[in-house]
């Protein structure tokens, strides 16, 4: 596939998957998004700002910046509450004591207009990874114990994250007011990241799919 | 431009929460605006093989004309088949009714039609015929849509080619693959073509295209693929037919549960070691199904078959029956012959330019008992047909008496069958010079060819690489039946293997996704000892590629893209091999500076001397570099050459001459070749003859070439290194005998006797019983690079010079193959260094980590 792929793996406690996995999508997400394109006459614009926002987690000694945009951040968080409910349930059919494993993909992507007898296409150019370990912990001490470790560990991913994203590498060229949707979702009032959706996937330890993939198109023009 | 807009202040109707208004005028963006559409292609597979496949085909009408005939085609063979098998009255036909005309007596054409009710109830009536019309017409619904499909996706190329590529279509044609490719490598500067990298190289394009190809190569020449048989009776031989290719294709690259996830990579489950045994059991199961939906479809494809050989073949063996006996490359000396990494055309040129010597070497063995025979049906059949073509022309109403005409038909064809047994009076019986022209263009051949071109064995096997049309035609015919049986009884015992095949030969390129690691022509990793590796290849017997493909097709692919920036460790081994081969032509030259010229009587004398004899301070800078040069190619070289001079003597010329004057051009492979390019600038000045046709053509022209000389010296190479002895056979001795140097160096070389008699078989392709025995080198550290600063103020002559340095590099050990050093020592220490690994056991590398690594 002619897109970039980037994998992270973390290893968190049955709880700390929805914070563990908001604070990655997030970091992403922060440094792929722009102001909104504020398009002039003459094919100039102009890009307004974007607000911060750090926010601390419960279960994990971390805090981490994220676009302060509460629309945004409801989506992320909807899909990743979904995934989180997957990984119980999947812990729940497996019994206690299991370890099961899953993976978010955040994959940003173009669309190109295509003519008529086909359908739009949305090409990826990079996609994230991220491999959830759910581990099962026997008492408070070692709760606490991984509490730190998973922060640190964090910590480190998100280095990792700001280390690739500030390679020079492809990103989708600035488009003109035309083309603006083909690049950036436009759909909320106060930021505009790069079009993007988040699939996830469940899966136990031996491998083999427990459910079938499921896929959640978070932002698509063609359902619209 | 920004200032420019600066100043015009202007409030934007859009209201912020976050931003204090007038701040957006500071920082004023201009949208790249860049309207091509060709940044970021999703599937460059897809997208590059169209590319070429609209080169190859020129341009797009004719693409498009071609299809479209092809569905008339298909219409048409299916129509004509009913008409033919239910409309017609053969009585009629036949003059076994007769026609009750009022007017006249004559019979006429629409006479024998039965009438359209007739003819539709009889179809209708007709279970069989309905069902093969209704096959047929989903077959052809099928490509249809296809061909809908195809229309649209290549018009998107077509607008690719005229918009970033900057080509009409019309004058596509005209434009090699080469300048295609180095377009499309320049774009991706500017549209992003492919993601992962700024610059594409020409190497990732043929990745891309050949991708699967190259597995299939592989396979080949692992002899993973069952294509090898030894049916009772008929001894071994090899049948592989497109049915059988499209099913391998189909099972291992993208069938329904292929080991391919998409057209870049492969499933994640087959690039792990660990449920190796799970995985074999379920592509067995799936060859089996394969297979059985094979037999299950055999009838419809072996009526399938049948029809369309008909109607191709019947129009051509009328004409010229004579084309049945001619020959064609099979389909699996294709596979076997092709490099890793090489294109259809490249392929097609190179073995068209061996046709004729391959056609000429397979006649010298005409059986003299076919002979007699033949040429005595041959003088029976004559008289007969004599006589009556002369009581025809007396009068023509002999051809009325029935079964004249069909008689004098089948005689004049049986005489044409018969003369192509009859061998020509003027051919002379020369099998292993043949072999070696034949060599120089098909670039692999089996080790044990060598030394027995005149016998039968090695004409055998060759057959099996250059077939009778007649025997393809066959071959295709029986493929629908034997097809099945082969994938369920021969492949399916192979699961596990193959498996383990796609496991361990596939890596991860960035920007490409998974290729076969054969396809990188990584000497290191898949480099045989025996084939000029030595020293550098770290492969086990299991990785190294057999018959040297990692090393010519390496060289194939250096010099027909001499931009490709390969590796360092490969441009060494590149650069030095081109050294050694320029070297051993520099040394060599006066040997055939005569025969040359005077094969060329036009050619001014000057510029192929100059050529060949190269400055004398260019061939002893080399000798600086390279201190590990032996010397022991003279043989080689002058078969080398002597192969060469019979090779097309004006192209090269007029490549050599063109190439002379573009020595300042890119072209490396010029420059290795070429001397000095004022030299050869000077003495050239004279013909223009060849002035203004410097183009990529002859350039290629040229490539392919310098790639023969490479193929032989290779060749020639492996041959002294790993049979130990020089074989010497009579005309190669007429050859040197033209030359004084050459003498010198067989007195030199004389106490060895020539003994072609025992040639060790080596090759895994052509499996022979007799084990292999490859010496490898076990000598110490590479020779010291300035080791021989000394020799660099050696006298011109470049002949005496190379003893000399052999000497000196022969007493550390690494010139032991030097000519002089006798037998018996050298076959020991061979013996003593051979490689010491095996091939991995079958069980021992179930926990073996996956081999996938990334490559960049």
């Amino acid at each position: 596939m002619n897109c970039r792929s980037e994998v992270l793996e973390v290893s968190v406690e049955g709880r700390q998957v929805d914070e563990a996995m908001l604070a990655l999508v997030h970091t992403i997400l922060l440094h792929r998004s722009t102001g909104k394109f504020h398009y002039k006459k003459e094919g100039t614009y102009s890009i307004g700002t974007v607000g911060t926002q750090d926010i601390d987690c419960d279960f994990i000694d971390f805090s981490f910046v994220r676009v302060s945009s509460d629309e945004l951040d409801r989506v992320i968080r909807k899909a990743v509450g979904e995934f989180k409910d997957l990984c119980c349930a999947l812990q729940d059919a497996m019994g206690n004591g299991t370890d099961g494993m899953g993976q978010i993909s955040l994959e940003f992507y173009q669309k190109k207009k295509s003519r008529w007898p086909f359908s739009d296409e949305c090409i990826p150019w990079e996609v994230w990874s991220i491999k959830v370990n759910v581990v099962n912990l026997a008492n408070e001490q070692e709760r606490q114990i991984c509490r730190e470790k998973v922060g640190e560990k964090l910590g480190e991913k998100v280095i990792n994250i700001v280390e690739v994203i500030n390679r020079h590498e492809y990103l989708p060229k600035m488009p003109t007011q035309s083309e603006v949707d083909n690049v950036f979702d436009t759909s909320l009032k106060d930021v505009q990241p790069y079009l993007y959706k988040i699939t996830f996937q469940i899966t136990d330890t031996l491998g083999t799919s427990v459910s079938t993939t499921m896929r959640r198109l978070i932002k698509d023009t063609l359902a619209l | 431009m920004a200032a420019h807009f600066d100043t015009e202040y202007q409030r934007l109707e859009a209201s912020y929460s976050d931003s204090p208004p007038g701040e957006e005028n500071l920082l004023v963006h201009i949208p790249d605006g860049n309207k091509s559409p060709w940044h970021h292609i999703e599937n460059l597979d897809l997208f590059f093989q169209r590319v070429y496949n609209l080169h190859q085909k020129n341009g797009f009408t004719c693409m498009l004309l071609g299809e479209v005939f092809e569905l008339v085609q298909l219409l048409f063979v299916v129509g004509f088949t009913v008409f033919l098998a239910n409309c017609v009255d053969y009585d009629i036909l036949f003059a076994n009714k007769f026609v009750n005309h009022t007017d006249s007596s004559k019979v006429t054409l629409p006479d024998a039609f039965l009438p359209v009710d007739v003819c539709s109830a009889r179809i209708r009536d007709n279970v069989a015929v309905m069902f093969v019309l209704v096959i047929s017409g989903v077959f052809w619904l099928h490509r249809l849509i296809k061909f809908i499909y195809n229309v649209c996706c290549y018009w998107e190329i077509r607008s690719f080619y005229t918009n970033a590529l900057k080509m009409s279509m019309g004058e596509l044609p005209y434009f090699t693959w080469q300048e295609v490719q180095a377009r499309i490598v320049e774009i991706q500067k500017e549209h992003q073509i492919c993601i992962h990298k700024k610059e594409l190289t020409e190497l990732d394009i043929y990745h891309r295209i050949l991708r699967f190809k190259n597995y299939m190569v592989a396979m080949v020449n692992k002899s993973l693929l069952p294509v090898r048989f030894c049916p009772p009776l008929l001894g071994e031989m090899v049948f592989y037919t497109r049915g059988l290719k499209y099913n391998f294709e189909l099972i291992f690259f993208w069938g329904p549960g292929s080991l391919f996830k998409s057209e870049w990579s492969l499933k994640p489950e087959y690039k792990r070691g660990g449920n190796r045994l799970e995985l074999a059991e379920k592509l067995a199961s799936r060859i089996l199904w394969i297979g059985i939906a094979n037999l299950l479809l055999c009838p419809v494809i072996l009526v399938w078959q049948i029809l369309y050989a008909f109607f191709s073949y019947t129009e051509v063996i009328k004409r010229e029956p004579g084309s049945l006996g001619a020959r064609c490359w099979s389909l699996y000396g294709r596979c076997y012959l092709r490099h890793f990494n090489e294109l259809d055309h490249e392929l097609m040129s190179r073995l068209s330019k061996g046709y004729k010597a391959s056609s000429k070497y397979m006649n010298c063995f005409l059986s003299p008992l076919l002979t007699v025979v033949a040429k005595n049906v041959a003088f029976f059949a004559g008289s007969l047909l004599a006589v009556l073509i002369a009581l025809t022309i007396y009068d023509e109403d002999v051809l009325a008496v029935e079964h004249v005409l069909s008689s004098i038909t089948l005689l004049g064809v049986c005489i044409t069958i018969c003369r192509s047994f009859i061998p020509d009076k003027h051919l002379v019986y020369c099998p292993e010079q043949l072999l070696r022209v034949i060599l120089a263009h098909i670039h692999y051949m089996p080790d044990h060819w060598q030394g027995n071109a005149h016998r039968y064995e090695t004409r055998d096997q060759f057959s099996q690489l250059f077939q009778y049309k007649a025997v393809f035609i066959l071959e295709e015919l029986i493929s629908p039946v034997v097809t099945p049986f082969i994938l369920i009884f021969s492949l399916r015992r192979k699961s596990l293997e193959i498996i383990d095949f796609f496991r361990n030969f596939t890596v991860e390129v960035v920007g490409v996704g998974d290729t076969c690691s054969f396809a990188q022509m990584d000497v290191r990793q898949h480099g045989h000892p025996a084939w000029m590796s030595e020293g550098k290849t770290e492969a086990s017997i299991y990785q190294q590629a057999e018959d040297g493909k990692t090393e010519l097709s390496l060289m194939h692919f250096a010099i027909t893209n001499p931009q490709w920036n390969p590796p360092t460790e490969t441009t060494q081994f590149i650069s030095q091999l081109k050294e050694r081969v320029q070297r051993e032509a520099t040394g060599d030259v006066h040997a055939h500076t005569h025969t040359l010229t005077s094969l060329s009587e036009s050619e001014p004398r000057s510029l192929i001397a100059n050529f060949l004899a190269g400055p004398p301070s260019l061939a002893s800078l080399h000798l600086g570099r390279d201190g590990s040069l032996t010397n022991q190619g003279p043989v080689g070289i002058s078969d080398g050459a002597s192969g060469l001079r019979s090779l097309s003597i004006n192209s090269m010329r007029g490549s050599y001459s063109s190439t002379h004057r573009s020595a300042g051009h890119t072209s490396s492979a010029s420059r290795a070749m070429v001397g000095s390019s004022t030299d050869a600038r000077t003495a050239s000045s004279g013909s223009s003859a060849w002035e203004g046709q410097l183009t990529s053509l002859v350039l290629s022209e040229y490539a392919s070439t310098e790639m023969s000389m490479h193929a032989l010296y290779i060749h020639e190479l492996h041959k002294q290194q790993s049979r130990g002895e020089l074989s010497r056979h009579t005309w190669h001795r007429q050859d040197s005998d033209d030359s004084g140097d050459s003498v010198t160096e067989e007195g030199a070389a004389g106490g060895r006797g020539p003994d072609p008699r025992h040639p060790i078989p080596r090759s895994h392709t052509f499996p022979v019983s007799t084990p292999t025995s490859i010496p490898s080198s076990n000598s110490g550290p590479p020779p010291d690079r300035g080791a021989t600063p000394g020799q660099e103020e050696a006298p011109p002559n470049s002949q005496r010079r190379h003893w000399g340095n052999a000497d000196s590099v022969g007493s550390d050990g690494r010139g032991v193959r030097l000519a002089r050093v006798p037998m018996g020592g050298w076959a020991e220490e061979g013996q003593g260094g051979r490689h010491p690994d095996t091939v991995p056991e079958e069980g021992s590398d179930d926990d073996m980590p996956p081999n996938i690594h990334k490559v960049t």
